[in-house]
Order: structure tokens, then C-alpha cells, then sequence
């Protein structure tokens, strides 16, 4: 089906869906990229560091797009990002945990189950029914099979010898967060009866287990059982988070806040 | 090659690897570039904290893409500075780790706000830029090279800097206020950038005879200020009254009171000695050795599979 469902044809309901799905998308990549960026200068090697730079780059664009889709359904980039309560963040708990310091293989494999559900999210997205977003999803999608990549490659390596074990310990930790990625959405019926999306949310996270489990366990990884895994009270899909969120959204919003509010400025571009 | 020899050819481009030179160029090439790469790390570490606190998307993005380029421009530095023969990128990067290695006075003092940014993004770096112009036409071809990139990608740098100052400097009359506290503190290190006065510079002399440098640093601190007082003012910075900046109107130049600078700060800074110094120095230190394991490991790897470690994009 062609996309051809344009800002000015949503009626509310559709309206609703579409923002519920365009927050997600935003603000995984966006919290996401905050936690990356901790890693610039304190990668292992230039060459990583380097890399893990251009993914964080790369997700912060990513929600940048995705906010501007917001943009154009009437919110402001203030709205959006700077003044929005940290409860109405919907990004998944899995983008928010901090790092122990050195935790090379929580970052990898984190990049590893987060890029691998984002894929499969932006595939169902592909022949969606709205327009601007199908005019997007193509360039996200390229950069992110990058971003696949760079995460497999050194997972197969770490999960060799003696940082294996480091590699479980990741996993055992960030395994029940990375399941709320699929939490299942409010507005989900309305999301697939108008081809916002064209795979529902419980079918994405069935591909997403079927993808991840095998390969995790052909690197020798004991994979939690995903329907016996405890679950984190905070699911962050319906606006709770663990403690350590507020205390990033106000790192970020530090600055605005200290220059009391100033009207987020844009570089080489108009506002929408 | 005899040192003779280097100081008759001496002159843009001149130098390459396939050339035998002398024990004295490459060491003293090797101290100058490394100095320069570490620098870039260094001066990525402090803005780093930049990126989260930037106050738009488009900010965060320019401030993202920056430190990423500061370690592009080491990576490419790190490799003109091996490609003398005296150490390894290995052991450059252990002696930045074990606080041995040098970087530029400026990025050894901490940044805590955003008004304190453009004093690195804008003052700083548009001195680096004016510095490294001039290294476009050192002698040694690999690091004249790495000049092309890094000042190609500096200037976009030095546009967001003063962006950033001009919107501070349009902003509330408390904003204005801090930005001119920030200026009067950054305003001696800044000038300090270019290093000592050529009469107290230790390798000034020998740098200039074989050609890799071109300027002293009396020079370029003068037409720095030619072009920034006016830039500053332009914005409505006061340049503080001390340290004196005359005017000479004979020569159409700036030019500075040298005594009025704390040059005992100076040298403590060089040496790596001062408290920001072991600050910045020990926390990358420490974010280095935490990943000890993993440069081990991937030794490892490399030593049972003769594979390469994963590559960065672009």
C-alpha cells in the first residue's frame, strides 16, 4: 500500500496512535545516544571509540528526525525534549541504565539487542500508510544495519575466552529491560488498522526472540527464559523509569535550564 | 640526511618518509605532533560533558560530531607522528595515559557551564585554527597532510563556537554577565595558547630552521589578537585591562605585555603539575585502564585468528 495518509488527513484517533508510535522511535534513540556518548574518549581504542562515536551520532539524527515528524503534527522542539515531564519519556529501560565504568561488553550488548529490535521495528515501518515517515524510515534503516554490524562483530569476538563471562553478566542484567522494548502500545489496535505499522507489536517481539536467542546461544550464552525472566517494575513504555532517568534528564536539561529557557536554536535549517 | 642539509631544503612539504633524516628533526617532529594529537584528546575530553548539556538537538549534534572529529584528528596526528620512526601510536597513547604526555595550557583548566563553552569553542579553537593554518606549509609532508583535514573540519567547529557565543551574548543580562566572567578567566590562557615568548621558547629556534614550524609564537599571538580582539568586542566582550594588549599603530599590529601573564602557572601546566592537570589526566587514566581487558583480549583474538579488530565506520 502507498503511503498517502499526510499531517492534514489525521483525524484525532489517528493522531493519537501516530504520535504514541513517533514517541517511542524518538525517544529510544535519543536516550540511547545520551548513554553512548559517555563512551567518546574512554572507548578501548581510537578506532572504537570512533566507531561507537558514529552510532551515538547516527541515533541522536535519528531522533532528531523523528522529533521533527512530531514537529510538524504541531509540538515544539521545547515541548518535545526540553520541558516534557521525565514520566512522559517513553523510551524503553533498557536505553537508560548507566554503565559501570569499563562495562565494554554492557555497551555492546546493549547496542547488540537494541539495534537488532530496532531493525525489525523500522522493517514494519517500511510500507507504512504515513507519509512522512515513509519518507524517512530508508536512510535510518541503512545506518542501522551499520550499527548491527559493529555490534556482532565484536560480540562474537568477546564472547570468546575470558570475557565471555562478562558478556553473560550484560546479559543477565539487561535481558529483562531489553524485553520492555515491547511493551505493548495503548493505541496499538489504531497503529495497525491504519498501516502506521505493519507488524504488530507481539509478532515484532516473537522475530525479535527467534533472532536474538539463537545467535546469543551459538556464542555459548546462557539466554534467560523470556516468559520466566522477573521484570523490572519500571517498563518505561508506559512512563515509569528507574531512578536513574530523572537524574539524566536533568543532566541534559541543565543548561537550558541555567539560561532560563532560551528558544532552542537551530543550525543551518528552518524550524518546520 | 645531515641537519645542514635539512636546514638548506627546509620549506613547505619538503619531508617525507622514503627521506634519511636526522636523529634531531624526527625527534623534535615527534615531540611537536604528538604534543598536537594529544591535545585533540584532551581537548575532546573536556568538551565532551557539552554534548549532553548542549541546550538544542542542533547544538547536541554539532557538539557530538566535534568530539568526534577531535579524535579523527588524533588518530590521523598519532599516524603522522609514527611515521617518524621514534615511537609507536601505542606508546604515545600509554604516555598520555601515564600523565608523561604533553597538551596545550588550555585544557588543563576544568569547564563546568555552558558559558564557559565558546571560550574553548569560539577563542581556543579559532587559535588552534590560526596556529594550524600555518602548519599547512610545515616540513614534514604526513603532518602537512593532516593539517588539510583537520583545518577543513576546524572551521566548522569555530563557526558553531561563535554561534554559540553570539546567542549567549544576545541572551538575558545575567547570561551576558557570566559570558564576560568566563572571558576575563579563559582571556590570559587563551593568549598563553601560543606558548612562551620567543625569547623563552625552548624549541622555538631549532622548529623554525628545519621548517616545521613557520611562525614563532610571537607572531601568531599577534595576528591572533589582530583578528579576535575585534571579534570579541564585536559580540560585546570587554578585553580585560590586564594582561596589556597595545596597539601598535607602526606595524598595524597587536600585541601583549608578556609580563602581565602568570607564566609560573605556565610552566607548572606544562609540566602536567597543576591541579586540573591531574584531574583530567587521572580520570581518562582511569577510564583507560578499565578497559584494559579489552585491548587484552583483543590481542588475543588477533594472535589465535590473524583477524583485524572492528574497523570505524566512514
Amino acid at each position: 500500500m502507498p503511503a498517502t495518509l499526510n499531517p492534514e488527513d489525521l483525524d484525532a484517533e489517528q493522531r493519537a496512535a501516530l504520535e504514541e508510535l513517533l514517541f517511542r522511535l524518538a525517544d529510544d534513540e535519543y536516550v540511547h545516544g545520551e548513554r553512548l556518548i559517555e563512551w567518546q574518549i574512554y572507548a578501548p581504542t581510537l578506532e572504537s571509540d570512533l566507531a561507537l562515536a558514529n552510532v551515538a551520532q547516527d541515533e541522536f539524527g535519528h531522533a532528531r528526525l523523528w522529533y521533527d515528524l512530531l514537529e510538524e503534527l504541531g509540538h515544539t522542539e521545547a515541548e518535545l525534549i526540553w520541558e516534557r515531564p521525565a514520566d512522559e519519556f517513553r523510551h524503553a529501560t533498557l536505553v537508560e541504565l548507566p554503565f559501570a565504568e569499563g562495562d565494554w561488553a554492557d555497551v555492546i550488548l546493549r547496542c547488540y539487542l537494541y539495534d537488532a529490535a530496532e531493525r525489525l521495528r523500522l522493517d514494519a515501518l517500511v510500507d507504512t500508510s504515513y507519509a512522512p515517515l515513509a519518507d524517512r524510515v530508508g536512510k535510518v534503516l541503512s545506518e542501522e544495519r551499520y550499527h548491527l554490524e559493529n555490534a556482532q562483530s565484536w560480540l562474537d569476538r568477546l564472547a570468546e575466552g575470558d570475557s565471555r563471562d562478562r558478556v553473560q553478566d550484560a546479559l543477565d542484567r539487561l535481558f529483562p529491560h531489553a524485553l520492555s522494548l515491547f511493551a505493548e502500545p495503548d493505541h496499538e489496535e489504531a497503529i495497525i488498522d491504519n498501516g502506521f505499522r505493519t507488524m504488530s507489536t507481539a509478532d515484532l517481539r516473537i522475530e525479535w526472540l527467534e533472532t536474538v536467542i539463537p545467535y546469543l546461544e551459538s556464542l555459548g550464552l546462557d539466554v534467560p527464559e523470556p516468559d520466566e525472566v522477573e521484570r523490572p517494575s519500571a517498563r518505561g513504555r508506559d512512563g515509569t523509569h528507574t531512578d536513574h532517568w530523572d537524574e539524566l534528564a536533568a543532566e541534559f536539561r541543565r543548561t537550558y535550564e541555567e539560561l532560563e529557557a532560551p528558544e532552542p536554536a537551530r543550525i543551518g535549517r528552518e524550524r518546520v | 640526511m645531515d641537519l645542514e642539509t635539512v636546514k638548506e631544503r627546509a620549506g613547505p612539504r619538503q619531508f617525507a618518509p622514503k627521506d634519511d633524516m636526522p636523529e634531531e628533526y624526527r625527534k623534535a617532529a615527534t615531540r611537536m605532533i604528538q604534543f598536537h594529537a594529544n591535545s585533540e584528546v584532551m581537548g575532546g575530553y573536556l568538551e565532551k560533558p557539552f554534548i549532553r548539556q548542549a541546550p538544542s538537538i542542533d547544538r547536541k549534534l554539532a557538539f557530538s560530531a566535534k568530539v568526534q572529529d577531535e579524535i579523527g584528528h588524533a588518530q590521523l596526528l598519532y599516524r603522522a607522528a609514527e611515521s617518524l620512526g621514534v615511537k609507536t601510536r601505542d606508546e604515545m597513547l600509554d604516555e598520555l595515559a601515564r600523565g608523561e604526555g604533553k597538551f596545550l595550557n588550555c585544557f588543563h583548566y576544568p569547564m563546568e557551564s555552558w558559558h564557559e563553552v565558546p571560550m574553548i569553542a569560539f577563542f581556543v579553537d579559532g587559535a588552534a585554527m590560526h596556529r594550524q593554518a600555518t602548519l599547512k606549509n610545515t616540513s614534514w609532508t604526513p603532518y602537512a597532510h593532516a593539517m588539510d583535514k583537520v583545518c577543513f573540519e576546524e572551521g566548522f567547529h569555530v563557526k558553531h563556537g561563535e554561534s554559540i557565543l553570539s546567542e549567549l551574548m544576545n541572551g538575558s543580562k545575567a547570561t551576558q554577565e557570566k559570558t564576560q566572567a568566563a572571558f576575563e578567566t579563559w582571556w590570559p590562557r587563551i593568549i598563553q595558547f601560543f606558548g612562551p615568548t620567543n625569547d623563552k621558547s625552548v624549541h622555538n629556534d631549532f622548529a623554525q630552521e628545519v621548517g616545521l614550524k613557520t611562525k614563532s609564537n610571537d607572531e601568531l599571538r599577534d595576528t591572533f589578537l589582530d583578528t579576535y580582539v575585534p571579534k570579541a568586542e564585536k559580540y560585546g566582550l570587554v578585553v580585560p585591562e590586564y594582561p596589556r594588549i597595545e596597539y601598535d599603530e607602526e606595524l598595524d599590529t597587536y600585541h601583549v605585555n608578556e609580563d602581565d601573564l602568570n607564566w609560573d602557572e605556565f610552566w607548572t601546566i606544562a609540566k602536567n603539575a597543576s591541579e586540573g592537570s591531574h584531574e583530567q589526566i587521572n580520570s581518562r587514566s582511569q577510564a583507560q585502564a578499565a578497559v584494559e581487558w579489552v585491548r587484552e583480549s583483543m590481542h588475543s583474538w588477533e594472535g589465535a585468528s590473524g583477524a583485524g579488530t572492528p574497523q570505524a565506520a566512514d
